[in-house]
């Protein structure tokens, strides 16, 4: 019998082991240091960022101006070039990639600036189709797919105005059918919908989605707009050039569901889980593994992500399955309450996967709770 | 990547603001109306220096080996001309007298100045086919009398003021040709040129009368200037040539019109600092040009960088903005050409009017011009593309 295994201190919230093990990122950064000027002006922007984006996800940036999510993002998009640490894009590595190699990688990439930059001169058919003629792409196909991004961002009656005739929301539409239209595999789009209405706003993330679903196409973007944050699949925050958190939505939603079930926690805010969600670790173990040990200090509270555990207590030397616990449901809590030593071994059954959170932040954690259902009642006991 | 079906991005740039291509077109045709002048005038002037030659008959001429250009008075036997009359395949040689230095005409009626001025005189024989412009040709029987000259209606008006229009109150006009009474029978269309001022045109026996100075002893009609050859008409002309020069004494030129014409033409272009002064204008005009072109592509690419980085960020290469700026340049240049070509053509008649210069509008001063803006605008363009070139998409987040 061997021990569960620690992930590299993997943060459960992280979402790299939703569905096994992952297929090539689409980005990824390790170790990347990024410095601007020279000498003595010399200022660090990045710090040892590490980032995995998987194919078809949609990560949204956020973090305020100067932490340094542009520059990651032109780091990404092959816009500068990498001076420490590993950046690959596509399989490709960008860290002393040549000139030609980023100029053919940059075909596979969408970019959907600020502002709009669109040629006066040209319509908005023929913006749109500048990014499609560099692929080559078959004529006829490069017209319906023109047709159908302007048609399908409200613009199907626009189609061959020139920019000065278009309002700015329209204009910066005609900018993201030309970040689209050669389909491409990652897209970079810096506040896309910064210029736009609320609706035209939401047709634009549902599109970057159907994108995402239908094509695979990852989409990286920056923004402050909270409308639009429902479409993230992954939120990275970047504070001071480090990334400060990076967190997959729908696992830490998964997370915060099952540790709502636990009696304890059911009381907390849902700011309150995701932090404890943020805070909880991933460890793995095969069948057979030894989980806990009774009679051993509880260290950790686990919650099982997936997989089967049996749990077995020794009484007068004669070993006794208990109960057998699966997805969503938790052990270890009660040793970590009382100061005890384990009550119960648990074994796993299957391969499993577990989140788990140390002593420490689970006490502050009930702390938290004990503290706001003491607020709570002292509320409703000062109403007369 | 397919060049065809493209978006014609150069040219919708170069077309989306009307104003600034106005400007670029009267900039751009403003250098070359500069170039056009300068080599219209160039052209013009050189080619009055040949009118003469272009005003002779003859298919070979014989000119001395030390007369460098038309205006030096370097003579050669006139028994070279018969020595090529008899040439096989020549029908006959004439020979043609000019003088300048003893040439000098003084207009004695009432108001005029009295002085006298250098004026070239031409003495042929009124048998022999010598010019082949009929203003000549015409009357030639007035020459035969004594005294009598014909006057170039184009000579320098200030120098030589008599009443060209009315023929009779020229032949009454008093007048001194080298201090011996001359009268003006008629006139004739020549022009000027650097050297001279106005021509006069006689009978070799009255240029014998007025200029027996020309030879020290002997008869001042034993020296020729220029020897004119006619070929036979089935004879081969270059063969004629060879053979003539082959036979005839080694102190002579023998020319043909082409080489006559070159060798006249090179002389003014070359040895003197009419073709610097010239060359000097079309440099400037180029040079004009060039910061005018050079201002319309700068600017064009200045007030677009950031549609140009987003080009670079999407995947387009240097080659793409080289060939765009390139297909540009060469855009601007036609655009600006064509109204520049007109403008010139305007110009070269009117100027053409006001001077009595040989202002032509030839195939060879249009190509030549052509090709000066194109190579301006792509120079121009190549200077300007290094701020394309330096476009950072990475500023564009």
């Amino acid at each position: 019998m061997s021990s569960p295994q620690m992930l590299n201190s993997l943060p459960a919230t992280s979402g790299a082991y939703t569905n096994g093990m992952q297929i090539p990122k689409t980005v990824k950064v390790g170790h990347l240091n990024h410095y601007f000027g020279e000498g003595e002006l010399r200022k660090q922007a990045l710090y040892h960022n590490n980032l995995e984006v998987r194919r078809g996800e949609i990560v949204i940036m956020t973090g305020p101006s100067g932490s340094g999510k542009t520059t990651l993002l032109t780091l990404v998009g092959t816009l500068r070039t990498v001076q420490e640490g590993s950046l690959k894009v596509l399989g490709h590595e960008l860290n002393g990639a040549t000139n030609d190699a980023i100029v053919r990688l940059r075909q596979e990439l969408g970019f959907i600036f600020q502002a709009h930059n669109l040629f006066e001169s040209l319509t908005a058919y023929q913006n749109v189709n500048m990014a499609a003629e560099l692929q080559g792409m078959n004529r006829k196909l490069a017209d319906e797919r023109i047709t159908y991004l302007l048609t399908r961002l409200g613009l199907g009656h626009r189609i061959h105005y020139k920019p000065k005739s278009l309002s700015g929301g329209q204009k910066q539409r005609v900018a993201i059918a030309r970040g689209l239209v050669h389909q491409p595999k990652l897209v970079l789009a810096d506040e896309p919908t910064a210029a736009l209405d609320e609706q035209s706003g939401r047709e634009v993330v549902t599109l970057f989605q159907e994108l995402a679903r239908n094509e695979g196409c990852t989409i990286i973007m920056v923004t402050h707009d909270n409308r639009v944050l429902d479409v993230a699949d992954r939120i990275v925050n970047m504070v001071d050039g480090r990334i400060r958190s990076d967190v997959a939505v729908h696992e830490t939603s998964v997370i915060c569901e099952f540790l709502r079930r636990y009696p304890l926690f059911a009381d907390l805010q849902t700011s309150t889980l995701t932090e404890v969600a943020d805070k909880m670790m991933v460890e793995e173990a095969q069948p057979e593994d030894l989980v806990i040990r009774q009679g051993d200090p509880g260290e950790l509270f686990y919650l099982i992500r997936s997989g089967r555990v049996d749990v077995v207590v020794e009484e007068n030397g004669e070993k006794r399955k208990v109960a057998e616990l699966g997805e969503g449901q938790y052990f270890g809590e009660a040793a970590l309450l009382r100061d005890e030593p384990r009550n119960a071994t648990i074994v796993a059954r299957t391969k499993c996967l577990f989140y788990t959170l140390g002593k420490v932040d689970f006490k502050q954690v009930l702390d938290r709770s004990k503290s706001f259902d003491a607020e709570v009642r002292a509320v409703l006991a000062s109403r007369t | 990547m397919p060049l065809f079906n493209r978006t014609p991005l150069a040219w919708k740039n170069l077309t989306n603001d009307w104003r600034r291509l106005a400007v670029a077109v009267a900039g751009i045709g403003f250098a070359v109306i500069l170039m056009f002048t300068q080599v219209g005038f160039q052209n013009a002037l050189f080619d009055s220096q040949v009118k003469i030659i272009d005003d002779l008959q003859g298919d070979i001429f014989l000119v001395s080996r030390a007369k460098y250009t038309l205006a030096a008075e370097k003579r050669f036997p006139l028994e070279l001309v018969d020595q090529a009359a008899s040439c096989p395949g020549v029908s006959g040689a004439y020979p043609l007298y000019t003088e300048l230095t003893l040439s000098r005409l003084k207009n004695l009626s009432p108001g005029s100045s009295g002085k006298a001025y250098p004026i070239r005189s031409l003495g042929f024989h009124v048998s022999d086919p010598i010019f082949n412009t009929p203003g000549i040709t015409s009357q030639l029987s007035k020459l035969m009398l004594p005294h009598a000259a014909l006057i170039d209606v184009r000579s320098k008006r200030e120098n030589f003021d008599f009443p060209f229009d009315d023929e009779r109150a020229l032949s009454a006009v008093s007048a001194e040709l080298a201090d011996q009474r001359i009268s003006l029978v008629g006139t004739f269309q020549l022009g000027t040129d650097f050297a001279h001022d106005g021509n006069l045109a006689m009978s070799a026996e009255n240029f014998a009368a007025y200029f027996p100075q020309r030879v020290r002893v002997g008869d001042p009609l034993s020296v020729v200037d220029v020897g004119i050859v006619h070929v036979n008409k089935d004879a081969n002309l270059n063969e004629v040539r060879d053979l003539l020069d082959s036979i005839i004494d080694d102190s002579v030129f023998v020319l043909t019109r082409q080489q006559f014409r070159n060798q006249e033409i090179s002389f003014w272009d070359e040895s003197t600092p009419i073709g610097i002064i010239f060359t000097a204008g079309k440099i400037i005009g180029f040079i004009v040009g060039m910061v005018i072109c050079y201002q319309v592509i700068y600017s064009d690419i200045a007030d677009h960088m950031p549609e140009f980085a987003t080009l670079k960020a999407m995947g387009y290469n240097t080659m793409y903005f080289l060939r765009l700026i390139v297909v540009e340049s060469v855009l601007l240049s036609f655009v600006g050409y064509v109204p520049g070509w007109m403008a010139s053509a305007g110009l070269y008649s009117v100027l053409a009017d006001a001077t009595g210069l040989q202002l032509h509008m030839t195939l060879g001063a249009m190509l030549l011009v052509l090709i000066l803006t194109i190579g301006m605008c792509i120079a121009s363009g190549m200077l300007a593309v290094r701020k394309l070139l330096a476009a950072d998409p990475a500023n564009l987040f």
